[in-house]
């Protein structure tokens, strides 16, 4: 469980490391609208080859993309054999038994595949070259314009940075209390129906309790030290746009503007 | 039978950049039917000791023998639930791991895992709950009501419901009050001598290894740095100074008697006994 690719920070050094977190916010949300256009093959091997360049300028490495996506295998082997029942036009590729395979259902599927890894691909590059801290920084002043319609900006900010930070901490805890209940005879894998759903109880109630109890306890805390939501706050930590950023918006409008152009004709 | 590591290592998450040797060929003979203390600094390898004694922890290399079994690194165990009903461990703050209704329920999880029936587990939780302390008015109410040291002694009634042979505690007086942790130790010393259970504690509190228990095993940096037993253990305190633990006052008042020219016994572990030879000296030199 400690080997979770996704969502986590890697301490690097490179350009899109620097980059400032709403720059990257922005340019995710601008990239991912372009991966939903109807762009077809060709529109697809451009994005495929801007996200691969991307990775390379951040210096993640292939096997790191690999064990974030591996989670999502299940759901794309689901995807295609839902496809497969579902779709039933275009040619008949093969036949399996009597079972016939058609060429609609095999391009849907991979369609949806490049997509599902390509926005995969995208948001572990913007999780894993940007601290949590920066990355709630980033939503909480992109959100900011909202608060005329009351949007609680920085509550909403603060919600996630504690949710974030608290992630390692559910997981150790799990893990303790699954040592804990196997001392006592509960076996995760083996067992009847009826003792499977008492071992996850077993698991599930220990951890809900002491996630109550660490709300509480920061809840205390905070307030201990005069946390007061709505109040306005000075930061240590100013963002500021540099012409990198700037390029950034440029290259992502190029793109998606590009691929606009490319269906209108 | 002793309980034998044979070169035992374990690392956690092996073969990543997060890897952590936290035992390194550890050779070390335990033996059964005594109150073991098992002492070192945070980070010496304790804990992950001690989860190797029902399995929680499997050794990545060497092995281990316990009871009639060998768990060694180079084959995966099986039925490991069966070594698990006799070598009972109780983690720290066990009070976290209690989630029944009603606490009679929560003490009968672990003997109905083992395969007791309805009645018989009920029974146990019955037996167990005057052990600890508390009394059988208790075991309708639900755990979640209870003070955290009334939790504590729920969740130790939890494993000895299961009747186990060697019962391991990690640290089971900490955060404790002074005369909570007393009648915690005096329970585990009332199980040891009444019930002939093999008892291993984890303990930072030396005052408790010297009251309590019979054998010590000093860890230091994921190796075994002494076992011996315990009156040996504080005739000579220089490994504590050496491992910046302070000695229990019996201990540090008779070296520091000792050292202003005292001619009194290192063997000596009772206030009583330092009294009498204090008595004795001053008597001496009137």
């Amino acid at each position: 469980m400690n080997n979770i690719a996704l969502g986590r920070y890697l301490p690097l050094d490179s350009c899109i490391h620097r980059l400032d977190p709403r720059a990257k916010i922005i340019a995710l949300i601008l990239m991912m609208v372009a991966i939903f256009l109807p762009a077809g093959w060709i529109g697809y091997a451009l994005l495929g080859c801007a996200v691969l360049c991307l990775t390379v300028l951040a210096k993640l490495k292939m096997n790191f993309l690999w064990r974030s996506m591996k989670p999502m295998m299940f759901m794309l082997v689901f995807l295609l054999i839902i496809n497969l029942f579902m779709l039933q036009n275009g040619t008949i590729l093969f036949e399996i038994g009597s079972f016939p395979i058609y060429s609609d259902a095999v391009f849907q599927t991979l369609y949806i595949t490049v997509r599902l890894m390509l926005m995969i691909i995208l948001t572990t590059v913007l999780t894993a070259t940007t601290k949590p801290l920066d990355l709630t920084l980033g939503i909480e002043h992109l959100l900011s314009p909202f608060k005329v319609i009351h949007l609680p900006a920085h509550e909403i900010a603060m919600m996630i940075s504690i949710a974030l930070r608290f992630i390692p901490t559910l997981i150790e805890e799990t893990q303790r209390i699954m040592k804990a209940q196997a001392s006592r005879g509960v076996d995760m894998e083996e067992g009847k129906l009826k003792e499977k759903i008492m071992s996850i109880l077993s698991l599930i109630v220990p951890l809900f309790v002491s996630a109550f109890q660490h709300a509480d306890d920061l809840a205390n805390a905070m307030e201990a030290r005069g946390y007061v939501p709505d109040r306005t706050r000075t930061r240590y930590k100013q963002l500021h746009m540099h012409i990198g950023d700037y390029v950034i918006f440029a290259i992502c409008f190029l793109i998606l503007g590009g691929l606009l152009v490319f269906l209108w004709i | 039978m002793p309980i034998t590591f044979q070169k035992l290592t374990h690392e956690y998450n092996a073969g990543t950049p997060f890897s952590y040797l936290a035992l390194d060929h550890i050779d070390l003979n335990l033996q059964e039917g005594k109150i073991t203390a098992i002492i070192g600094e945070t980070g010496s390898g304790k804990s992950t000791l001690v989860q190797h004694l029902n399995a929680l922890l499997l050794p990545t290399e060497g092995s281990l023998k316990i009871l009639d079994r060998e768990i060694s690194a180079s084959e995966k165990p099986k039925h490991l639930k069966s070594l698990r009903k006799h070598v009972g461990l109780v983690f720290q703050f066990p009070e976290y791991q209690l989630f029944e209704e009603t606490i009679a329920k929560d003490i009968a999880f672990g003997p109905k895992n083992f395969g007791a029936s309805e009645e018989e587990a009920l029974q146990r939780a019955k037996d167990v709950i005057t052990l600890v302390g508390l009394d059988e008015s208790y075991l309708e109410r639900s755990p979640f009501e209870l003070s955290g040291g009334q939790k504590r002694r729920v969740a130790i009634a939890g494993i000895l419901a299961m009747d186990p042979d060697i019962l391991v505690l990690d640290e089971p007086a900490a955060g404790l009050d002074p005369q909570g942790a007393k009648e915690m130790m005096e329970l585990f010393v009332r199980l040891h001598t009444e019930f002939h259970k093999t008892i291993f504690i984890v303990t930072h509190d030396m005052e408790h290894v010297l009251r309590y228990c019979d054998e010590v095993v000093v860890m230091d940096h994921g190796h075994v740095k002494t076992t011996c037993s315990v009156s040996s253990f504080f005739q000579d305190p220089s490994i504590l100074k050496e491992m910046g633990i302070h000695p229990p006052a019996v201990v540090s008042l008779r070296e520091s008697l000792r050292e202003v020219g005292f001619e009194i016994d290192a063997s000596i572990l009772t206030m009583e006994q330092l009294a009498q030879a204090v008595a004795k000296e001053v008597g001496h030199h009137e």
